[in-house]
Parts: C-alpha cells; sequence; structure tokens
C-alpha cells in the first residue's frame, strides 16, 4: 500500500472494513441515546469519579458528558451538537437519523454482497448517495407544505406556544413538573420579546437555589441577584424603590498613574490619605444627593447596584443615608436590570438625573446559609425575567436547568419560524409515505434504493417512540400507515399505541430542529459511507485504547 | 486588613496549590496549638487575608481558602467537585464509573473506569474528621508508625493533587472544564483549547466563580494566579486573565507560571519542537499583557537546585512542593501586620501588599514586569558575620532560561527572609536578620538600584503530607547540621524536619532578558518571518497574520526597556 511507504507507523482500514467500522459506530451511538427519546424515554445516570451524580435524557448533555473515543462517533456526535446550538433540540433524533440512514444503507450494501456469488453486481455507496440527495431535497420540500403556520403579529398565540413548549419540556422531566414549567418558560419569552428583533435569550436570568422541592420553581418578572448588601444596617426588605444601575467604583484606591506618598510624619500621611478618600466620598454623596431629591417626602426607597466595589466607608456612608446598595453585580446584570426595571446604566456620578433611575415596587434580601439573594420584583413593564430554579439537590437543578434552556429555545424558535411541524411520529409518516409514492418514481436506477433507505430511515422516530413506551414496533408502524394511506394525519399515542391526531392532542415539533435535522443528516451519512480508506497515523486503531 | 483571591488554572499549578494550602493549614493549626513553638502563635499570619470565613446550609462555621482552582475534568482524583464541605462520606467507593464510554468498531463497550479509591492518607484525614478523639495522645506510639506508612503511601503513589491535600474547600472553589471534543491528555500547546475558550458557558462559569470571592471582600488587594502555563491551560488562562483585567481594573494581579521539569521533555520531532517554540512565545505574549508581574518558575530540572535537597524531577509531588515553599514565602509580606512607616514591631518588618510590590518592581529602574525567583531552602543561619554573602550564594533561581550575571545597575528586588535562625539555631531577631542582610547588600559588588526586605521570625511549617526531600543534613527546624555529611543516607521528610527558615527573592534585572529574547526570536523566526515553519500552526490556533505581528510588537516592546540604545532609533521610524 503507498501509505505504508509514506509512513510505516500509519494504521489503515481500507474499503468494506472502513465502511463497516463508520456504520457500527453510528449503530452504536444509536443504541446508546435511543432509550431517552421521547416522553416515555428513560434517563441515563452519570456517575464521576468521585461519586457526583448526574441524571438525564437529555442528548445533548449526555453527548457532551461521555468521552467518545471513534472517530465516526465523535463527527455524529458533533453534528448533533452543533444541532443543538442551531436550534435548541433534536440532538437525539439527529443521531437516531443519521444511524438508521447508515442501517439501511447496510442493508442495501450487504445484500449485494450476497448476489456477487453470482451476478458480479454491487451498490456502490455512491448510488445510495445521489439517492439521499434527492430524497433530502423533496423531504424539505414537502415540509414546507406540511408545516402549520402559526401567526405571531404582535400578540402571539399563546396556546400554541405553550404546547410546544409543553411537547419539548415533557421529554426531559416527568409530566406534572413539565407542565409547570410550560407556562413559566413560554412567559418568559413573552416578557423579553421586543416586535421587530430578534429575540435574546440572555435576558432571561436563570438562577438556582438549593432549597425547597422542584416544584417550587417560579418566574420572577423582575431579576434575582446572587448577593445581598454587605452592611448590617441597610434594609433587608423595601418597597417603592428606586433603583440606580451604575458602574461607578465606590472604593478607595491608589490613583493608577504612579504617585507614590511623600509624607514624614503621621499627620501628613493622614491627609494624604483623607485627600485622595474625598474623591470617593463625594461620589457618594452625590448618589445620596440625588436620593435625598427623589424621595424627599413620601414612604420611597432607593436602592444602589454597582458592577463596580463599594468599600465599608462607602457602604456606611449609604446606610446611614438609609439607600441599600450591593456591588459588583453580574456585568450582564446590567443590562438586564435596565431592561427590567428601566432608567439606564451610569458609568459616572456626573451625568446621573432622575431619568436614569429605575423602578422597582419591592426589593427583599433571602438568605440561606452563607449565600443571600436579592430579589427585585413588582417592576413595571419589564423586559427580562428571571426564572428562579429550585431543588433539594443539584442534579435535579442541573436537570432542570437544562430543560428550561431547551423549552426557551424552543418558543423562540415557534415565534421565530412562525411555524410548527405536527409531532408524535406524524410528520415522518407522511414524508415516508410521500417519498415512496411520489418521489421514488421519479428516480432512475439504483438510486431508488438511496430513496427508499431514507424513507426507512425516516420511521426511526414512530418506531423508537413506540418502544420506548413498550409497544409493538410492527404493529404500531402499521397502523400508522394505514390511517396515512387514507389520507388521515396521525401522530403515535404513547400511552396506547392507537393513533391520534396531534393537532389534537397539541404535539407540536420545532419547523427549524425538523428541517436542521433533515438537512444535516443525510450530510454526514453520506460522507461516512463514501469513506473508502480511514488512516491513523502514529496509534493502533483496533486496539481499544 | 486587605484580601487576596488565589486563582489555580492548570494541572501543575493545582500541585502547587495544593501544598502551598496545605502549609496555610498547618499554620493555622499550630496557632491554635498549645504545644507547638510559640513564633507560630506570637508572630501569627494574618490568615484573613487568604481565608475566608462562612458557613454551611446546616449553620457550621467554616473558615475555607478564597480559591478558584480550574483543572480539566477528572483532575480531582478522589474529591468531588463540589469540595469537601458537608459531602465528603458521599464518594461511593463501589459505585462504577461511566465517564469513558468508548464507541469501538462494533457494539457499544462500555469502559467503565475504576472509581479513584481514596488512598491512605485521605481515609486517615476523614477517620478523623468522624473520631476525633482517636488522635488524643493515647495511642502516640501507634500514630507515628501510622504517620510513618501514610508518608511513605503519599511518596510513592500521589496521581491527583487532591491526593495529599488536607485543606477544605468551598464548593465554589473548585471547576472542571470539560470540552467534549478536547482530549486533555494531549492538552499540551496553546491550540488545543479553542474549543474551551470558545465555549462562551464555562469561561462565564469560572468568572462567576471568582466574582464570588471578591463581591465579599471588603477591599481587596490584588489576584495571585498560579498557572502552568505549559499548555492548553495558558490560553484558558489567557482568556480568564482578559475579563479579570476588564472587570476588576484596578485590582493588581500577579502571575506565578509554574512549570513541572517533566514539561520540558526533549521532543522528539522539528515538529514539535517548533509548536513547542511558538506555544512558550504565545502564551508568554499573551499572558503578560493582561497581569501586571509574572513571575516564571519551572527550571528543566530540580533534583540539582540545591545540595541539600533531593528532589526527583519526575514526581510531580516533590517538584510542586518547592514551588508552593517559594510561592508562600512570598506571600509573606502581604500577611503582615501593618505598621507605622518607620517603626518597627517585633513581630515582622517591611509589610507590602500586592500593589506596592508590582510597583517596586515593575516601575522602577528598568520599568520591566517580568521578574526572576530565587528561593534559598532551607535558608542559611546567620552565621559569622564575617561570611556575609552567605544569604545571597544560597539563593538558587526557580526561573529557567536566565542569565547568571548579576551586574544589572538598574535591578530591583525584593527579598522575603522569614523564620531565620543565628548561628546557635536560636530564632534570630528581625534586627538581628536586618542588619545582617543590609551588611551582605553592602558587600555586594554592584548593588541593585533598590532593594525591599520584608523579615518574619514565622518559619514554613512542614506538613504531613509534604514530599521527603531535605537531605540528611538538615535538623529538625531546617539548621543546616553540616555540609559534609555522608552520602546514601535516606533523605528526611516531615516526620523529621518541623520547620524551615525560607528566604526568597524576587528580582527585576537584565537576567530576564535571555528568556524573553528567546521568545521573541521565536516568534520572530518561526511565525513572522516570510515562509517561516510555524506560520501554518499559528493559523491553526486561529491567529490572524495581524495579531501575531501585534504580538511580536509587544514581545520587542518588553526588550525595550533593556536596551536603551535600541529606544532611540525605533523612536525614529
Amino acid at each position: 500500500m503507498s501509505l505504508r511507504v509514506l509512513n510505516p507507523n500509519a494504521e489503515v482500514l481500507n474499503k468494506s472494513a472502513a465502511l463497516h467500522m463508520n456504520i457500527n459506530a453510528a449503530k452504536g451511538l444509536q443504541d446508546v441515546l435511543k432509550t431517552n427519546l421521547g416522553p416515555k424515554g428513560t434517563i441515563k445516570m452519570l456517575v464521576g469519579g468521585a461519586g457526583d451524580l448526574k441524571l438525564t435524557k437529555d442528548g445533548n448533555t449526555l453527548l457532551k458528558e461521555m468521552q467518545i473515543q471513534n472517530p465516526t462517533a465523535i463527527m455524529i456526535a458533533r453534528t448533533a451538537v452543533a444541532q443543538d446550538d442551531n436550534s435548541g433540540d433534536g440532538t437525539t433524533s439527529t443521531v437516531l437519523f443519521i444511524g438508521e440512514l447508515m442501517k439501511q444503507s447496510e442493508r442495501c450494501i450487504d445484500e449485494d454482497i450476497l448476489l456477487a456469488f453470482r451476478i458480479i453486481y454491487s451498490t456502490h455507496p455512491r448510488f445510495l448517495v445521489d439517492g439521499f440527495d434527492v430524497a433530502k431535497r423533496a423531504t424539505l420540500e414537502f415540509l414546507e407544505k406540511f408545516k402549520t403556520a402559526v401567526v405571531i403579529g404582535d400578540e402571539p398565540d399563546r396556546d400554541t406556544l405553550k404546547m410546544m413548549a409543553r411537547t419539548t419540556l415533557r421529554t426531559k422531566l416527568y409530566e406534572g413538573l413539565a407542565d409547570q414549567l410550560t407556562d413559566i418558560v413560554v412567559n418568559a419569552v413573552l416578557c423579553i420579546r421586543k416586535p421587530d428583533e430578534p429575540i435574546d435569550l440572555f435576558m432571561v436570568e436563570i438562577m438556582h437555589m438549593r432549597h425547597k422541592f422542584d416544584v417550587d420553581t417560579r418566574l420572577v418578572e423582575g431579576l434575582v441577584l446572587d448577593h445581598g448588601s454587605r452592611h448590617p444596617d441597610m434594609k433587608r426588605r423595601a418597597e417603592n424603590c428606586y433603583i440606580l444601575t451604575c458602574n461607578v467604583s465606590l472604593e478607595y484606591e491608589k490613583s493608577e498613574i504612579n504617585a507614590g506618598f511623600f509624607y514624614s510624619n503621621a499627620e501628613q500621611r493622614e491627609k494624604m490619605v483623607s485627600a485622595e478618600r474625598r474623591q470617593v466620598d463625594e461620589r457618594v454623596m452625590r448618589i445620596i444627593e440625588l436620593k435625598n431629591k427623589v424621595c424627599a417626602g413620601g414612604d420611597k426607597n432607593f436602592v444602589v447596584i454597582n458592577q463596580k466595589g463599594i468599600d465599608p466607608p462607602s457602604l456606611d456612608l449609604l446606610a446611614r443615608a438609609g439607600i441599600i446598595a450591593l456591588r459588583r453585580a453580574k456585568r450582564r446584570n446590567m443590562e438586564r436590570l435596565v431592561l427590567a426595571c428601566g432608567g439606564e446604566a451610569v458609568n459616572s456620578v456626573d451625568d446621573m438625573t432622575e431619568d436614569c433611575l429605575g423602578w422597582a415596587g419591592l426589593v427583599y434580601e433571602h438568605t440561606l446559609g452563607e449565600e443571600k439573594y436579592t430579589f427585585v420584583e413588582n417592576v413595571k413593564n419589564p423586559r427580562s425575567c428571571t426564572i428562579l430554579i429550585k431543588g433539594p439537590n443539584d442534579h435535579t437543578i442541573a436537570q432542570i436547568k437544562d430543560a428550561v434552556r431547551d423549552g426557551l429555545r424552543s418558543v423562540k424558535n415557534t415565534i421565530e419560524d412562525e411555524a410548527v411541524v405536527l409531532g408524535a411520529g406524524a410528520f415522518e409518516v407522511a414524508a415516508k409515505k410521500h417519498l415512496i409514492d411520489n418521489v421514488k418514481k421519479t428516480v432512475k436506477g439504483r438510486a431508488q434504493l438511496g430513496v427508499e433507505a431514507f424513507a426507512e430511515a425516516l420511521l426511526v422516530i414512530p418506531k423508537t417512540l413506540a418502544e420506548n413506551s413498550g409497544l409493538d414496533t410492527q404493529d404500531v408502524i402499521v397502523s400508522l400507515q394505514n390511517e396515512h394511506d387514507r389520507g388521515l394525519v396521525v401522530g403515535l399515542n404513547h400511552h396506547s399505541g392507537e393513533p391520534i391526531d396531534p393537532q389534537m392532542e397539541g404535539i407540536f415539533d420545532n419547523y427549524s430542529v425538523k428541517r436542521q435535522i433533515i438537512n444535516s443528516g443525510p450530510i454526514i451519512a453520506s460522507q461516512l459511507l463514501l469513506v473508502d480508506e480511514v488512516i491513523r497515523a502514529g496509534r493502533n486503531m483496533r486496539k481499544p485504547t | 486588613m486587605r484580601e487576596v483571591v488565589t486563582v489555580q488554572v492548570g494541572g501543575f499549578a493545582n500541585f502547587v496549590g495544593s501544598h502551598f494550602w496545605n502549609f496555610q493549614d498547618e499554620l493555622l493549626g499550630l496557632a491554635d496549638d498549645p504545644g507547638a513553638d510559640p513564633v507560630f502563635r506570637t508572630a501569627a499570619l494574618d490568615m484573613d487575608v487568604l481565608y475566608r470565613a462562612g458557613e454551611t446550609h446546616q449553620g457550621v462555621a467554616t473558615y475555607c481558602p478564597r480559591l478558584v482552582s480550574v483543572g480539566s475534568r477528572g483532575s480531582l482524583g478522589s474529591l468531588s467537585s463540589s469540595g469537601t464541605l458537608g459531602s465528603r462520606n458521599v464518594a461511593a467507593v463501589d459505585q462504577p464509573n461511566i465517564f469513558t464510554w468508548q464507541v469501538m468498531s462494533g457494539n457499544v463497550t462500555r469502559s467503565v473506569e475504576k472509581p479513584h479509591e481514596r488512598n491512605l492518607f485521605l481515609q486517615s484525614l476523614s477517620e478523623e474528621e468522624q473520631n476525633p478523639s482517636s488522635s488524643s495522645h493515647q495511642n502516640n506510639a501507634k500514630k507515628s508508625a501510622e504517620d510513618k506508612d501514610l508518608v511513605e503511601s503519599l511518596e510513592n503513589g500521589v496521581k491527583f493533587w487532591t491526593d495529599y491535600s488536607k485543606v477544605q474547600y468551598h464548593p465554589q472553589s473548585l471547576y472542571e472544564l470539560h470540552g467534549s471534543w478536547t482530549d486533555f491528555d494531549k492538552f499540551n500547546n496553546y491550540g488545543t483549547a479553542r474549543e474551551v475558550v470558545s465555549e462562551w458557558s464555562q469561561m462565564e462559569e469560572m468568572n462567576e466563580r471568582l466574582r464570588f470571592f471578591i463581591e465579599e471582600c471588603d477591599h481587596i488587594q490584588g489576584i495571585q494566579f498560579i498557572l502552568d502555563d505549559s499548555g492548553g491551560f495558558s490560553s484558558v488562562a489567557a482568556q480568564y486573565l482578559e475579563s479579570i483585567a476588564d472587570d476588576y481594573s484596578n485590582t493588581p494581579v500577579l502571575l506565578y507560571c509554574v512549570r513541572d521539569p517533566v514539561s520540558h521533555g526533549s521532543s522528539r520531532n522539528q515538529h514539535e519542537t517548533i509548536i513547542r517554540s511558538l506555544h512558550d512565545a504565545v502564551s508568554f505574549s499573551k499572558l503578560s499583557s493582561f497581569c501586571n508581574l509574572m513571575v516564571p518558575i519551572g527550571p528543566p530540572s530540580l533534583s540539582y537546585l540545591s545540595p541539600l535537597l533531593s528532589i526527583k524531577d519526575e514526581k510531580h509531588f516533590h517538584s510542586s512542593a518547592i514551588c508552593a515553599a517559594a510561592i508562600h514565602s512570598l506571600s509573606v509580606p502581604f500577611r503582615l501586620q501593618h505598621v507605622g512607616p518607620s517603626s518597627d514591631s517585633v513581630h515582622s518588618s517591611g509589610n507590602l501588599d500586592i500593589g506596592e510590590l508590582v510597583h517596586i518592581l515593575s516601575d522602577q529602574g528598568r520599568q520591566n514586569m517580568v521578574t526572576a525567583l530565587d528561593v534559598a531552602m532551607p535558608a542559611p543561619s546567620l552565621t559569622d558575620r564575617k561570611d556575609l554573602r552567605n544569604i545571597q550564594r544560597s539563593l538558587r533561581s526557580l526561573t529557567p532560561e536566565i542569565s547568571d550575571e548579576d551586574e544589572d545597575p538598574y535591578a530591583v528586588e525584593s527579598l522575603v527572609f522569614h523564620g531565620a535562625l543565628d548561628s546557635g539555631g536560636q530564632r534570630a531577631s528581625i534586627l538581628q536578620v536586618k542588619d545582617t542582610v543590609c551588611s551582605a547588600l553592602e558587600g555586594r559588588a554592584r548593588k541593585p538600584k533598590f532593594s525591599h526586605l520584608s523579615v518574619s521570625p514565622c518559619p514554613l511549617p512542614i506538613p504531613l503530607p509534604f514530599p521527603s526531600i531535605f537531605s540528611s543534613s538538615i535538623g529538625q527546624h531546617g539548621e543546616i547540621l553540616s555540609t559534609d555529611h555522608p552520602e546514601g543516607t535516606q533523605p528526611k521528610g516531615s516526620l523529621d524536619v518541623v520547620s524551615v527558615p525560607m528566604a526568597a527573592r524576587l528580582r527585576s534585572s537584565n537576567a530576564i532578558v535571555p528568556f524573553i529574547e528567546r521568545r521573541s526570536a521565536s516568534l520572530q523566526k518561526l511565525g513572522m518571518a516570510r515562509g517561516a515553519l510555524g506560520s501554518q500552526v499559528l493559523r491553526d490556533w486561529g491567529f490572524g497574520k495581524e495579531e501575531v505581528e501585534d504580538m511580536g510588537e509587544h514581545l520587542a516592546k518588553m526588550l525595550r526597556p533593556f536596551y536603551p540604545e535600541m529606544d532611540l532609533s525605533s523612536d525614529s521610524d
């Protein structure tokens, strides 16, 4: 082999061995993730070196946690994770779909090997790939026709969004909790949505507290900060508050130019220090002045939330003036605060006016051990909000966090796609029928095999859903296909195994997620099929490391 | 009191950090122990500078290091990443670890990793925690026998930095980086960390952890940053430091770049050599632009450092101990009680905060922010006045690639001397130390332009999990018995040596020039010159042509203070 000449240490797998390695890897990965699909999917438990636990059924989390070493599997996993990065969901489906495409292709290729005993006849993977290409284009066209348009406009239809979010969340969490989170997620996205602007999900703060139970998770219209005031005399609870969001250093620090202190006695030194100190005090006084101006008479309060530090003398001054002050706020929270409370973030005390102030009806502190949380609530017209996740232990919190993230993405996708796709396997069955009935005929020659394999592979979704619900796969697929043959669009009821109308049940998938799966799956599968040689220099490939 | 927040990034940095915190823990223990040397009580360093008080959910008071430690996943061994607080017993020994899944050709193989069993030392720690009464004086004999086993087991079996750590960490302290496609075993150059760095959420989480500790500081004096810059972690750290510089603009950052001797290992081929040189150049250039003072530590071999020490290069446990001791010594001035400018107390002299240290070393003389570190461990006793250069000579450099000549008229240095002994083996007073050091300074042929001295009577305590690296000629309190002891005797460890006097010195002088020059030259030659061999490597690491040129310029600028004449010529164009 020529490569041997180039590098005697290189490992080479050729032709069918390479192809089979790829196929097997894809099937292997599919096997791992298969059981996690759908609301009835099971959960995987990951145990770390020191006994840390993680429970998850989110494909994305799983793929990231597993240290995959097979090169083919890595390629597939990367595609699937990229899928998640783009559209927030569909990782498991992507892996299943790629695995199934490979499996179907294997069947075509293997059959030919049997035939080869009599006639010289073998399907080159190229034919399959061509078929995939045709089928992919046809499916995407079909998806355009099949999708259900959703009118978003100024006031999106809450019910559709809810159904969407529920479908996503139920695949990640148990039903009771999922239903509770549905409202939270939908309200959160609607809260931060601005007409004619892309939705920035960063404006939803996700905060977690190890406290109480998972069902205590709630949406805070306003903001929760993970720190409190650092002065014992500041109020722990205040109503009707002006909020000053600022990025001004309120601590004494040596001037940045290197002016050393030169002094000969203690008195002189004191003077120098107090002169430096005065600058900081002046800034604090400006804030206090503003407070006195806006809060004069009446039961209003004043809260300062600063991105920079505030040292104890400044805190003291502020506390004496009745101001609540928080220091070192997260940078992103500065943006969120302004969106939640109004006003604007000020970078210097000089340009500070009444207009810069935000407003919150209630500000209070909650202490858990050494952790403090500050709630800024009852704000007018919030454009930012916080999902406060509670849970008794870390793995519950982590699980909810992942689910919330996916839920938010799915609602966002729906608003941006202005469309949804019927779920519960309805789309896949319909698309298969379309491919077999209409598309296959238009293709000539052996590329037909590719179209057929593609159509068959689509069915992996309803099949797996059925399998995970403990139903008989054959029965389910046959009855679904029968309904589709009669012109009805139905999905799978995972409780009974009967066909249902997903529209009635409110089971929807994201249009962009489906589109992405159909787009990326065949591409990676085609590439893997066309691999004729695997070369790895320097390391032995057959031996697991 | 002004707080210091410590950050440790990377494998070897955590090894160093683990020793460092063991020293602190030992100091805390000795300050409360009536049976210990009184010097630990009276001259106590202010531990609040490095530690924070808090409480757990159950209301139990805690006292933990103000620390953010970043490592790769799996580098924590048997310690849970939520720290040790409250959950020590959770680590189930018989549960399989499903971390590594290999999908090799064919079936799914679940390669189940054995959970890391806790070694003898950690077991004894948790035992002690559960029934503190067992460590009473009755079974003293038995205990010392046990200790011998413990020391031996550590000597031979340290795999993770947590294996010898006796400190309780805060749950926010330990962070494990995970890159799904990053192989941390091959995390050996700047480019390998691209995936980790580009993932927004991990960097955010690291910043959040740091913010947690900084938010509660009333008046932070600075950040001490220990980094293993031999691999991809320097790219992680560069990103981290950049956001620190952004968020805490007036907080000085003191960066220690530690490397273990093994990482200097000879490269196999030309390609690797190129990658190594470029990595050194790029990471040096990137890191130096985001910190205030940089101290490269890690000579290619530590075994010849001093005849009084026997360090095995291949053991991280050994080599990290000496780095940690040096860093401990340098941190002593940050913790001395602040007294008036000219008055001297009995207990300390010459306190400094990080900002002042940075100012002294980098803003005067050469305007150079890369300093060399020298250490004397153990420091010689203050013997005869005639042997003035004793201290001077015993200081060995831990900074690699520096020139030996010590003739720079513009040198600036800061010397820390703690726990000094006089000729009789007694603790020397502050005044004695000062006198000796001053006269030693007088005796030098070329004096540095400026020299700062910090003195504390408190020596370096040797905790139980400290490697046996002392030669047999070192006494119980670190005194040097006689240098002509027969060779071949067993090295002494923590059972025989209780404490050692230490001296450490930071030096900003032209000795560092070769270090910078080599990096600048290799970037020029391999990265910027036309048709350079390494330009493809740099492109793979994600650097555009202009960025490389910027880095080259940055390095050239760092060299400029050492060549005033070059400065003139560059001004003209």
